[in-house]
């Protein structure tokens, strides 16, 4: 979900999406190679995302990942889905 | 669905995206190496799960096994060999029988729109018979709307040609027969509805393909000529076709419209009688019809024809609809003998399986280094169990292919020595395809799974699925040596036991006068006349008539209930002198007088079933008073029309004035029997030159019968046999085997000082309880299943114990060889050189 929303504002590379989430959050979460990249086959799998060549900032040839509309409708199910989990976790925290 | 197609573009780009892939990753890398942190990890093995996502690592993986398993299976060409050879003689049995159930009741008939074909038959709950009388075909033709057409065919003795000694096979149809299946001519036109659709039509005949080459030598110039056919002249307007396809597989030389019949047989009613059911019924279900939508039509113009003609239909008589498009109708009883050769095949493969099966766990035990060595690794013993299943699965799907083509080519040789119909063809259709692999995957199912989970548990050492293996081979080839046992008898039977009357010497002579419209006097007549001087000829001992000659065209029979038990009865109507001529023994009370009414002799086997400890003299037969009639005498059995069938009764009737039409001749002669048919013809010429009768020698009948159940004898001895022999093979693997396996114990025991018995029963003794319930089981169930062959055993019983023991006897000494030669190998060890090899 994550990655989803991160590419939302623009495609990146492999890359360049760890360091995004690395800094943005604070440095509190890491990607992991070992975890981005089997992540992102399955998106390219099911059609979220889509890769296209371009340069990266070193001018190497790298493919860059962009979010496509059923990714976008998709991350929109997964955004209110965890609204609705967290906000049903923030309930029972408060009152129980 | 994008996801599939996503997925599918992966398989055929895989190399490039794995490259794409790749190049990210170290990219992502070089970047990372960059900013300093050096968080690698096992890059193959992130390789190998990314590509995981797209889905096909079980492709590879099978690619993977099944090039494991071809060289495994290279590696030891002895061993697959012999496994594909069992495999195809196992699987290509099953493939042949398919073929043969298949273009006789599955395939559909070469012919225009074979689904809506429907057979029709006249039924009601006590009897039934295979055609209807030419007025109830046209009544219903009339009237029947959910039938589009309707077609008759009427098969008749065969007929003369010009001055030809060699009759040809003839049929009456309608018009529209050839019209509605479709049929091109080969040559000149068929018969159609508009030009030969009425009684005033010139009178014309279509030759079959093979009637035409045999004849006429294949001479177009046939087309348009006059031939005479039972001295009556008709013009041939066409040649069928050379792979001609037919309803009901009839194949006669003679095709002619069936409103022409009265003049081809002169005199004859039969179109007019509505009690003579001499027309086969076909019919086309009108279009969007089904079969279900018509019964209840049917039944209806069935009901109205029984208030026009009350005698002629039965109560509760219906017209039963059965699909007509395949070569064969078929009835009940054949389902079932379809049945019993499928369990036959079924068995042979299950012999082939188990031989497989139990070689394959022997191999298992040299794999053992091998396997041990993948587990030691970290091998996951599901993936080694999937890798034998592909194995298995190979040599399935070899053994498979080489099935097929056995069964195709003994398909192939099957057709022609049985001249079958041309069009039917040995080249498999969809159908045998799709059951050829059921039987395939079920044949590595069966021999391929029990060794793969063994092995994968590495728990070959107990010898339990061994034995059971070797059981099960046991008992597949024991039932079917023993039914092979079984038909031999009964062919030795019929050959040369007394079926209860004289067949040597006997000639029926047929002159079908109810065909030629004569009526009971003239007949009567006829036949006074006939006797008389056929009793004046030299040679002639005896003389009688009979209305169901033996060995006849037309059966005639009754099922009834005696005890809860089902008997058939074979009823008969005779001339009192009808015994002596047949040479059937009167056993009780008398035989009849002549035109005796109410009076019933019955036939010994009946007697004993229906009055068992009483004299069945003076017993009452028959349901309603008025039909009632007494016992007056019992005869010796005598299957005159049910050969094979030692459960068959009879029961005979005096012949009266009114079957007199339909009454045959019986001669009983000595000398030789090839004087007296000229001599009965020229008499019948001379008494009624339009009457040609059929004469027919007994003898030839009798062994035409035999014939059948000859050749099935022989066929099933020949599948025992192999049976035996390919269980054979496995005995000698796995004794071979044992021996080699267990070589150190026998030279050690041998050193010892034990003795060749002792040393043989060390070795063969975990096979003889193996033998020893594989033989009692497979007698168990060939004694249960041979019950549905009584009827076919020619009186030989079904728990013929002669049988049972030769088929036994010949079983153990198969396996008692099998199992010695190489057992013979550990006697002659060289003991040095086996106590130090190591």
């Amino acid at each position: 979900m994550l990655i989803l929303r991160v590419l939302q504002s623009g495609s990146l590379h492999g890359y360049a999406l760890a360091q995004r989430i690395h800094v943005l959050s604070s440095e509190v979460l890491a990607v992991e190679e070992g975890l981005l990249y089997p992540t992102l086959q399955k998106m390219l799998v099911k059609g979220w995302v889509t890769a296209e060549w371009g340069t990266s900032e070193t001018n190497r040839k790298v493919r860059f990942y962009r979010l496509t509309p059923e990714g976008r409708k998709h991350l929109k199910c997964e955004l209110s889905e965890y609204d609705r989990v967290t906000q049903a976790i923030q309930n029972i925290l408060r009152t129980a | 669905m994008g996801e599939i197609f996503r997925r599918i573009r992966y398989l055929i780009n895989r190399r490039r995206f794995d490259a794409e892939l790749e190049s990210d990753m170290e990219f992502h890398r070089e970047m990372a190496a960059r900013a300093g942190h050096s968080n690698f990890g096992n890059t193959l093995r992130m390789r190998e799960q990314a590509r995981e996502a797209w889905g096909w690592t079980w492709l590879d993986r099978l690619v993977q096994d099944l090039s494991y398993a071809a060289r495994m299976l290279a590696r030891s060409p002895g061993f697959t060999l012999l496994a594909v050879l069992v495999l195809a003689i196992g699987i290509g049995i099953n493939v042949a029988a398919f073929t043969v159930f298949d273009v006789v009741a599955l395939e559909p008939l070469p012919v225009r729109d074979p689904g809506s074909l429907v057979r029709l038959e006249r039924r009601s709950p006590n009897a039934y018979t295979d055609g209807a009388p030419y007025t109830s075909l046209l009544f219903y033709q009339r009237n029947a709307k959910t039938l589009s057409a309707v077609m008759g065919v009427m098969g008749v003795p065969p007929m003369q040609v010009d001055d030809d000694i060699q009759q040809a096979s003839a049929s009456f149809i309608t018009p529209n027969y050839f019209t509605e299946l479709g049929t091109p001519a080969a040559l000149g036109r068929l018969l159609d509805p508009t030009r030969d659709g009425d009684a005033g039509d010139a009178p014309s005949v279509v030759l079959s393909y093979g009637f035409w080459q045999r004849r006429f030598g294949g001479d177009a110039s046939v087309v348009g000529r006059i031939i005479h056919i039972d001295k009556k002249p008709a013009t041939v307007i066409g040649v069928l076709p050379y792979a001609f396809a037919s309803l009901g597989g009839q194949r006669p030389d003679l095709w002619m419209p069936i409103l022409q019949q009265p003049y081809f047989v002169e005199g004859s009613h039969m179109l007019l009688d509505p009690g003579d059911s001499a027309v086969r019924m076909w019919g086309r279900l009108a279009p969007g019809v089904s079969a279900k939508a018509a019964r209840p039509e049917l039944r209806a113009l069935t009901d109205e024809l029984r208030r026009q003609h009350p005698k002629d239909i039965w109560d509760k008589e219906f017209i039963s609809i059965s699909p007509g498009g395949h070569m064969q109708v078929m009835q009940p009883e054949m389902y079932r003998v379809a049945a019993m050769v499928a369990v036959l095949a079924l068995l042979i493969l299950a012999v082939a399986c188990a031989n497989l099966g139990s070689l394959m766990l022997a191999r298992a035990v040299t794999r053992e280094r091998e396997i041990g060595i993948r587990v030691a690794i970290g091998a996951n013993r599901g993936r080694i169990f999937r890798q034998l299943c592909t194995e298995s699965l190979l040599l399935a799907m070899l053994g498979a292919l080489a099935g097929l083509a056995l069964g195709s080519a003994v398909i192939k040789i099957v057709l022609t020595k049985l001249d079958a119909p041309k069009w039917a063809s040995a080249a498999p259709d969809w159908r045998v395809l799709l059951f050829t692999v059921a039987v395939m995957l079920a044949a590595a199912i069966f021999f391929g799974l029990m060794p793969a989970l063994q092995i994968a548990r590495q728990r070959q050492r107990k010898t339990i699925a061994r034995q059971i293996l070797v059981s099960a081979q046991v008992a597949a080839s024991c039932v079917l040596l023993i039914i092979a046992g079984l038909l031999v008898r009964a062919t030795e039977h019929a050959l040369y036991n007394d079926p209860g009357f004289g067949y040597q010497q006997m000639l029926s002579i047929d002159p079908h006068l109810g065909r030629h419209g004569y009526a009971p006097a003239a007949a009567q007549a006829y036949f006074e006349q006939m006797q008389a001087r056929l009793r004046a000829t030299p040679g002639v001992l005896s003389i009688s008539l009979v209305k169901l000659p033996p060995l006849g065209h037309e059966v005639d029979r009754e099922t009834t209930e005696i005890d809860g038990h089902k008997v058939l009865i074979y009823p008969n109507w005779i001339e009192p002198g009808f015994f002596h001529t047949m040479n059937i023994p009167i056993l009780l009370g008398r035989t009849f007088y002549p035109r005796e009414k109410n009076a019933v002799i019955v036939s010994q086997s009946f007697a004993l079933k229906q009055w068992p400890r009483q004299n069945p003299i003076g017993q009452r037969l028959g349901d309603d008073d008025a039909t009632k009639s007494i016992v007056v005498g019992v005869a010796g059995n005598a299957h005159i029309n049910a050969l094979s069938d030692d459960d068959a009764t009879e029961q005979y009737w005096s012949a009266q004035p009114d079957d007199m039409p339909e009454m045959v001749v019986l001669a009983r002669t000595v000398g030789a029997l090839d004087s007296l048919p000229p001599i009965a013809k020229s008499i019948s010429e001379s008494l009624d030159p339009k009457i040609s009768p059929e004469i027919r020698q007994l003898k030839v009948l009798y062994h035409d019968n035999i014939s059948g159940i000859e050749k099935t004898a022989m066929a099933v001895s020949l599948i025992g046999i192999v049976a035996v022999l390919v269980a054979g093979i496995g005995i000698i693997g796995l004794v071979a085997f044992t021996v080699s396996q267990r070589i150190k114990e026998i030279a050690i025991r041998m050193a010892l000082g034990a003795g060749k018995a002792q040393l043989l029963t060390a070795v063969l003794r975990q096979f003889v309880w193996p033998v020893a319930i594989g033989i009692a089981v497979g007698a168990g169930i060939a004694a249960a299943a041979s019950r549905v062959l009584r009827t076919a055993l020619y009186g030989v019983s079904n728990l013929d114990p002669a049988s049972y023991i030769m088929a036994i006897f010949v079983m153990m000494a198969i396996l008692c060889l099998a199992a010695l030669l190489p057992a013979r190998r550990a006697l002659r060890l060289d003991l040095a050189k086996t106590l130090h090899y190591d």
